[in-house]
């Protein structure tokens, strides 16, 4: 049982929100959702009609977040009802609904709630917005008690590329598309002067994804127990 | 709405667990101790679904009480709480899931509620939207390439910074430095296969970096002997 | 003085904390290891020493304490603080990373290979045997000697209640001392800033709220501000809960502290670290890449320092390459610090006229040496992206491209900011040795050991991802690995530069040029947990 594989760490978190909290939340995440189909051109017809100025107000509220580089897939999502499948299942009756935020980001939740926290606290604190119980993002040691709190620990967790942070995947995509332009536009039979003009070139284009990859630090003793108990 | 992002998809499931037990362990707990038993990385079910970027599985066992003044209450039922980012269509990847893993499927969720219903793909894609939750807002930090996509950048990615710390020197060789280093381009170019996702590649859920790419590479690096034939 | 500023009782302070003493004219000293074997003599001897301890207020006033020649510290271990009687309470209220040790975490750290706790000096080799840490500053050898002397005097009052352990490989390597020395490194007969590789060290320290620095020192040593990084409005004191514990920090609120109050109020975590230099093979290194490395027209020499640079991020004489990117600002750089320098301390013939005119150009060269940010250098073509100072410093340049993405320009790096203490030691004159005992006496001082030293060691000096350098290490300080076949197998890459005509260039091969050789976590409580240790009165009930 571990929230880490290689270099993603598996966030689960739930927590209870009241009424008319649970409506203004869906307004706020629909307008973030919306801002990014609009920004990425993936609206229906209606949709397109919205300015892009308009969308990108709210989008760029998560440009903290993009530029943070830390996460390869998060969500938020509000359960006004649990499943109901089966007529002899118990209906739930809750007075609460509740909030459940998964994450894949890169390195320990110590040290990233860390960074979280200072780098986009009114972010934070929109998305957990009216929580019960939530004590808003900063200071820093109330709020990590209470993700802590709130934290179910992941029985199964599977990554694709252990070995591969959220900028490693970034970089590598950027580099083979420009190396895949590079390959189908050069001549490598000819003229070897000016291929390699057009090599130092690309190398230069791309000195910013010239790092190679290995495996994670340990980013604590117990996660490297957790390794150890494996080998 | 708040399931895709790009090409990504954000999948989030809730799987209502029976209540009962077997050989004196109730059924929630049976189906963590499974999850908990699954091999990891490579051997995991998840890797054999295609097109998996990152998924989780985990036993929802009860709400948590915060404390007054906040209510306490509960859970009727447990939940096994599934997510999985990848990429694609949603009915085309719990097709291939179903393909790929549906023993392991039966095993972990044959004390799920409905679930002895569902024997063909067509009925597990049914039974999953059942349990389907919409997220309000997924956030995608990576990409939304297909994963075997993902998988060659990463080969290409490494293959390529070898290439470019071993060919260095030919940059301080004049013109046989300008053709040796063509040579040896082509030879890598030959070598990563750049447009073939099939072929060399980064292994999926690797947890230790291929010794081999660089002593490919290597061989790629036109030598001086080679070069003054 | 307006409400809010911070001020500090800062006789109760320990003096380490506020002042680098080899920077205040205190180029010698001694770092002694004692062992508690009795509580009771082991607290009496405690006591014993408290007069001679130095404080944070101005040194040349602490006249009782001899400061103005000679500066004293102390510092415990958990183990150490356990032998004293502290109560099980607050022993188990220290953070984890205190209680478990350095050694114990030699994972986080990267210490394997050469740098494993298995080739660290003989006093480490014990299992907790470390327990009181002091520190000896002076002036002058004959200063040191003095305090030192008059310390083995109050042991002996001690009797078998405390011991001061031997284990330290000392300057012919043979035999064990009882000390570790440090000394600021001479060249031509003039005390000098530099390490054993001969960069000018120490120059950007973090500066706190409180510490009674002026408001031009904290120009590149504060946080960033959105405001221009020469001037004093682009930076800001860091709060002074990131280096003193009971004090708000950068997170508003207080830092995780051991119970009772009294005990943490004040005081702060020290990381020791014996750091040896490999100076033979960093030498050899560099002339054998730098050969094809450098703007055209300049010596070997000359491309030499270049690349010894874009290792830094700094020249050697402390310019830093993100204001002057070629070797000929560089010099000029320099050549203006001797000068301004020499005139105000150095020439008994300087007039006062002269001496202000000095002063004037000194403030703003140092101003250029600190005030500065990566803005305009988010390729690296100045200043690499993986460059030492750069990595353990990022300023505001972690939010890359997107200006204002984070509440502050600093928010990624405020919380991992560190204050360094500590003098080289040993000799370096043979600039092709590397087993001699030369390198760094490197201590760390921070509120959590944890998130602040231990995350920049792990997460910026071994790794890479937060500069999106996937899992490349820091040239200078890196724990490079070996290849297949057991060659030096350290990457990095040094970004290019168009204007000066430098391509992209890859250097690989790279031995470790900096191996750990000991070191423990210690806490440094303030004057009054001292004295309430000393008495055996910390009760946290």
């Amino acid at each position: 049982m571990s929230n880490i594989a290689g270099k993603s760490y598996a966030m689960n978190v739930i927590t209870p929100i009241t009424g008319w909290v649970y409506y203004v939340n869906r307004i706020k995440f629909a307008a973030v959702q919306f801002s990014v189909s609009r920004k990425l051109g993936t609206t229906g017809f209606w949709g397109k009609l919205v300015p892009l100025r308009l969308a990108e107000l709210i989008y760029d509220r998560l440009n903290g977040l993009l530029t943070l580089s830390l996460i390869h897939y998060a969500r938020w999502a509000i359960i006004k009802q649990f499943p109901h499948i089966d007529e002899s299942q118990p209906k739930e009756a809750l007075k609460y609904h509740y909030m459940l935020f998964f994450s894949n980001f890169n390195g320990s939740w110590k040290q990233y709630v860390d960074s979280f926290h200072m780098a986009i606290p009114n972010g934070l604190d929109l998305l957990w917005y009216k929580n019960v119980s939530y004590p808003n993002s900063v200071p820093l040691q109330p709020f990590h008690k209470y993700i802590t709190y709130n934290q179910v620990w992941t029985n199964h967790y599977y990554n694709a590329y252990p070995l591969a942070a959220s900028n490693d995947i970034k970089g590598a995509q950027t580099l083979k598309d420009e190396l895949e332009k590079f390959i189908d536009e050069s001549d490598l039979d000819a003229d070897p002067e000016l291929f390699q003009i057009r090599f130092e070139s690309l190398l230069e284009s791309q000195q910013q994804n010239m790092g190679l990859l290995a495996a994670t630090p340990i980013i604590s003793l117990s996660a490297n127990a957790v390794i150890e108990r494996e080998a | 709405m708040g399931n895709r992002f790009g090409n990504a998809y954000g999948l989030t499931v809730l799987v209502p667990i029976k209540q009962g037990t077997a050989n004196n362990r109730s059924f929630d707990k049976i189906i963590r101790d499974q999850l908990q038993r699954w091999p990891k990385h490579s051997g995991s079910p998840f890797a054999l679904v295609p097109n998996t970027y990152l998924a989780r599985a985990f036993l929802l066992q009860d709400v948590f009480y915060q404390g007054a003044p906040a209510v306490e209450e509960h859970l009727k039922n447990k939940y096994l709480v599934v997510t999985s980012n990848f990429f694609g269509d949603l009915d085309e990847y719990l097709h291939g899931m179903w393909e790929a893993i549906s023993d392991a499927l039966k095993t972990v969720l044959k004390h799920c509620y409905g679930f002895d219903q569902v024997v063909s793909a067509a009925d597990f894609v049914l039974y999953i939207k059942k349990c389907k939750i919409n997220n309000s807002l997924f956030f995608n930090g990576s990409n939304d390439r297909p994963l075997p996509e993902q998988l060659k950048a990463l080969y290409v990615k490494q293959a390529f910074i070898h290439f470019a710390y071993l060919s260095q020197h030919f940059r301080y060789q004049g013109e046989s430095g300008a053709i040796n280093l063509q040579k040896s381009f082509k030879r890598f170019v030959a070598l990563i296969d750049i447009h073939n996702l099939k072929g060399n590649s980064w292994p999926v859920a690797a947890v230790k970096v291929p010794t081999d790419i660089e002593t490919t590479i290597k061989a790629t690096i036109v030598t001086y002997q080679e070069s003054i034939k | 003085m307006s409400a809010t500023e911070t001020v500090l009782d800062l006789h109760d302070i320990q003096g380490n904390i506020v002042f680098g003493y080899g920077r205040w004219g205190y180029p010698v000293s001694r770092y002694l290891f004692f062992k508690i074997n009795d509580k009771q003599q082991g607290m009496a001897f405690v006591e014993a020493l408290i007069p001679l301890v130095t404080s944070s207020a101005p040194l040349d006033s602490q006249i009782n304490e001899g400061a103005n020649k000679v500066t004293t510290n102390l510092a415990f271990t958990y183990a150490g603080l356990r032998e004293l009687g502290l109560p099980d309470d607050s022993m188990r209220s220290f953070p984890e990373d205190f209680r478990m040790g350095m050694k114990a975490r030699k994972d986080i750290l990267g210490d394997d290979g050469p740098s494993s706790p298995e080739n660290w000096d003989p006093i480490w080799q014990n299992n907790y045997d470390v327990h009181m840490f002091m520190s000896i500053n002076a002036r002058s050898e004959e200063n040191l000697i003095e305090r030192y002397e008059q310390v083995l005097v109050l042991l002996q009052d001690a009797g078998d209640g405390a011991e001061l352990l031997s284990g330290h490989k000392s300057q012919t390597g043979e035999e064990l001392s009882q000390y570790q020395s440090g000394n600021a490194i001479m060249l031509n007969g003039k005390l000098t800033a530099n390490e054993h590789f001969h960069y000018a060290d120490g120059i950007g320290n973090p500066v706190f709220k409180g510490q009674g620095r002026n408001k031009a020192d904290t120009v590149g040593n504060g946080k960033p501000t959105r405001s221009s990084p020469d001037t004093q409005d682009g930076w800001e004191a860091l709060e002074t809960g990131e280096f003193i514990l009971g004090h708000r920090d950068e997170s508003s609120e207080y830092p995780i502290a051991p119970n009772p109050r009294l005990l943490s109020y004040n005081g702060s975590f020290m990381v020791y670290r014996k750091l040896h230099q490999n100076v033979g093979k960093f030498n050899d290194y560099l002339q054998k890449t730098s050969k094809y490395y450098g703007e055209d027209g300049l010596s070997d020499d000359e491309k030499q320092e270049t690349l010894k640079a874009k290792f830094a991020g700094r020249w050697s004489n402390g310019a830093p390459l993100a204001s002057y990117p070629d070797y000929a600002s560089a010099m000029k750089f320099g050549e203006h610090w001797e000068q301004a320098t020499h005139t105000l301390y150095h020439d008994p013939e300087a007039s006062t006229q002269q001496k202000e005119a000095a002063r004037k150009i000194y403030q703003d060269l140092k101003t250029k040496r600190s005030g500065f940010n990566y803005a305009n250098d988010s390729k690296g073509a100045s200043c690499p992206l993986g460059a030492h100072t750069r990595r353990t410093n990022p300023r505001g340049s972690l939010e890359f491209d997107n200006k204002g993405a984070f509440d502050t320009p600093g928010a990624m790096v405020n919380r991992r900011r560190i204050l360094r203490r500590g003098l080289p030691y040993g000799d370096s004159s043979d600039r092709s040795d590397d087993d001699g005992e030369h390198g760094t006496i490197f201590m760390v001082i921070n509120a959590s050991i944890e998130r602040q030293f231990e995350f920049v060691q792990q997460q910026w000096i071994n790794y890479g991802n937060d500069f999106k350098l996937s899992n490349e290490k820091d040239a200078l300080l890196g724990n490079h690995e070996l290849d297949q076949g057991g060659n030096p197998d350290g990457k990095t890459v040094i970004n290019s530069n168009k204007t000066l005509g430098q391509p992209t260039f890859m250097c690989s091969g790279m031995p470790r040029f900096v191996e750990t050789r000991g070191g423990d976590y210690f806490f440094i409580p303030s004057l009054t947990a001292l004295r309430m240790i000393a008495a055996g009165i910390i009760d946290p009930t």
